[in-house]
């Protein structure tokens, strides 16, 4: 069984194999990039997308329903490679040609990218491996065991995640690796592509390789922590459905006791804080009023104010992904990168950890002072976190 | 030297040549030029072909117009313009031209 993808190739659809999607892709991008410096680039990629329709509508005809990798191999036979499109001399021309006006910048020098072809999570690992030369195995044990010893080594990652591009075309695959830019290296990388297509983690848990016991444990243990990942979205995704309409007028509440909070605190950053603060009690004050709030306004203001912004962002993350999600659906908006999502996630998890912790002793206090039923139950001694 | 790298050189020589001949004929689909430009031995892939149509049309010496065929999406169905007939008319010159230099160097 295999997946497939409808695409538009020259204004016909097709139904087309993810691996001869993925072929086609590298073929017509390279080809991009052998014509880029051509007067007429797109005329002449339309000519090919064209042709290659034609081709592939032939298969169609003959009573195929799917294109496969086979079909698209035969039609970049027919095509030609680019090697053989462009032929000894022209390549030898345009060699010069690249160098003279590409050398400086490109010619050897390497750059850091993510590798899209070498990935378990954002190929911040396979682009590193890339660029140092490593084994990207190392690399990736190496990258564990620091984020097991120094947490700020996750952070770091997501970082790296979002910040360094991924290398799309061949050229930047090659800069990637520290190869200089050549046609004959391009051609290589076109021609690479051929056997090496997708590499997620589904392929690299299910690759045909023999695995040792060590990686099947490894497996065993993807796949399980996969599956809890989801029951948790499921279990989250299901709790969240009764208050998130309740969370909404309270974030449009704690929205408008903001603005108001910042008029008052007045111009700066310092008056944005008090304001934020200020709106973020206010609100406390105006849902709460029979409440005692004098032992929270002992706490020192900073403590308050990152309390405020825990609690905005526990509850405005999901609001905000789910307006997203909606939005994406209802008017067809890109969806989020994954990295925006996992980010979003962690932020949500530490700014709800701290509003429950905040919660508690905010809390505690005003419950002994108000005298709640409960209080008999408990020892009266304040449990102080910090 | 190799041989093979000299004939595809000739046969490079003379591809925008047979084109405009091929033209001059009658208008033609690029799939039609592909085609005859095969039967002649002339290019072995067929992506060669579609840099030089958009290259000869860029100089005004071929032009087409979108012609709608029976099967799928309309398709380009190029001509020879004027400057292209006159380009051409150079070129027959040329070409004989080497004919003759070549005769006369073979047989004397």
């Amino acid at each position: 069984m295999k997946k497939t993808l409808t695409v538009n190739l020259g204004g016909t659809v097709f139904h087309i194999d993810e691996d001869a999607y993925q072929l086609l892709e590298k073929y017509l991008s390279n080809l991009r990039i052998h014509f880029q410096k051509e007067e007429g680039a797109d005329e002449i990629m339309n000519d090919f997308e064209q042709r290659i329709s034609e081709l592939l509508n032939d298969r169609i005809r003959l009573g195929y329903e799917v294109i496969t990798l086979e079909h698209v191999e035969d039609v970049i036979k027919r095509m030609g490679k680019p090697e053989e499109i462009f032929g000894d001399d022209y390549t030898e021309e345009r060699k010069e040609e690249f160098k003279a006006k590409a050398a400086p910048q490109v010619a050897a020098k390497k750059r850091l990218f993510r590798n899209p072809d070498d990935r378990i999570i954002g190929g911040v690992a396979g682009g590193l491996s890339a660029y140092l030369g490593w084994d990207p195995t190392a690399v990736r044990i190496a990258l564990l065991l620091l984020m097991f010893f120094y947490y700020v080594t996750i952070p770091v990652y997501l970082i790296m995640w979002l910040v360094i591009p991924v290398a799309r075309t061949a050229t930047e695959k090659l800069q990637m690796r520290g190869e200089s830019v050549t046609l004959e290296n391009i051609g290589k990388t076109v021609t690479d592509g051929f056997e090496n297509v997708s590499n997620n983690v589904n392929d690299y848990i299910q690759s045909g390789k023999p695995r040792t016991a060590l990686q099947k444990i490894a497996d065993a243990f993807v796949i399980v922590a996969g599956f809890l990942i989801k029951l948790l979205g499921i279990i989250i995704a299901i709790a969240l459905i009764p208050p998130v309409a309740f969370m909404l007028i309270i974030l449009v509440i704690v929205l408008f006791a903001i603005v108001i909070g910042l008029i008052g605190g007045g111009i700066g950053l310092l008056g944005g804080g008090v304001g934020l603060l200020g709106g973020g009690l206010g609100l406390l004050y105006s849902l709460f009023p029979f409440a005692d709030w004098s032992s929270v306004s002992a706490y020192p203001e900073v403590t308050l104010i990152i309390a405020t912004i825990a609690m905005i962002l526990a509850i405005g993350i999901p609001l905000f992904a789910l307006a997203h999600l909606l939005c994406a659906k209802i008017f067809k908006w890109k969806p989020m990168s994954t990295a925006t999502k996992w980010i979003l996630l962690i932020l949500w998890f530490i700014s709800t950890a701290t509003t429950i912790v905040m919660g508690i002793n905010f809390g505690w206090p005003i419950i002994n002072n108000q005298g709640w039923h409960w209080n008999s139950y408990y020892p009266t001694q304040h449990i102080r976190f910090w | 030297m190799n041989a093979e790298n000299v004939k595809s050189q000739m046969r490079k020589g003379i591809l925008e040549y047979c084109i405009l001949l091929l033209l001059k004929k009658e208008p033609a689909y690029t799939s039609d030029i592909i085609q005859k430009l095969q039967e002649a031995k002339l290019i072995v892939v067929e992506g060669t072909l579609y840099p030089l149509l958009t290259r000869l049309k860029n100089s005004g010496l071929l032009g087409y117009q979108w012609v709608e065929s029976n099967q799928g999406p309309p398709r380009k169905y190029y001509q020879l313009t004027e400057q292209g007939e006159a380009f051409l008319g150079e070129l027959e010159n040329a070409w004989q031209e080497l004919n003759s230099t070549i005769n006369h160097i073979r047989n004397n």
